[in-house]
């Protein structure tokens, strides 16, 4: 997905003229929104981190989540416009079991590294 | 002149929201399109526009619920299985 933003080129030349403190407060924003960077470097002579930051991320697995979930929970023909009582609580399993493969992915691998 | 700070983080909120917004527009027309719409005919038939619409409002539910399910796990510290639904959704 493309997550790059794109600064309009009078507030590019702004970022030059900014306060060391602001520009460090600006790069934490970024972090935290996490917006992949696409700004030529020079612009800033601060680090940028360039991977999604932890909102975006989250984001991120809500969607494919979503996407994979509905198609698991939603198989009947769509006659309301609401999740029915036997959706809802798969949507939610789907979300806890996922977390659950993942965390047995997980241990698996970390067994696998302890053993050799 | 406004403060350029905020001006940027003013660009990189909408951007996002705008990305994320994008991202859900792309998913909901894959998956209704798919569902209501099987065998494409020279128009959209009413039928097909109301699956659509309760297609979309089933999409932007099941959104919220995976989203308030995911932040429980996130907020717990990833992993383990735990019941119980949280808020925290968009729509």
């Amino acid at each position: 997905m493309d997550n790059g933003i794109n600064l309009s080129p009078d507030l590019a030349q702004n970022l030059q003229n900014l306060s060391d403190k602001d520009k460090q407060d600006l790069n934490q924003f970024i972090m935290a929104e996490g917006i992949a960077y696409t700004m030529p470097r020079r612009h800033m002579d601060i680090e940028i981190d360039r991977s999604p930051g932890q909102k975006a991320q989250i984001q991120q697995t809500v969607h494919s989540l979503t996407d994979m979930c509905f198609k698991k929970c939603v198989t009947s023909k769509i006659s309301s416009g609401k999740l029915d009582r036997s959706e809802e609580p798969c949507m939610q399993n789907c979300v806890d079991r996922f977390m659950d493969a993942n965390m047995t992915v997980i241990r698996h691998l970390e067994q696998m590294r302890t053993l050799g | 002149m406004a403060d350029p700070k905020q001006q940027i983080m003013e660009q990189v909120r909408q951007q996002a929201a705008l990305s994320n917004a994008r991202l859900l527009v792309d998913k909901l027309n894959e998956h209704c399109f798919e569902r209501c719409v099987p065998k494409p005919g020279s128009s959209l038939s009413s039928s097909e526009t109301t699956c659509f619409t309760l297609c979309m409002e089933k999409y932007m539910q099941s959104w919220n619920t995976v989203s308030g399910q995911y932040l429980g796990h996130v907020k717990r510290g990833a992993g383990g299985a735990g019941a119980g639904s949280g808020g925290g959704g968009l729509f």
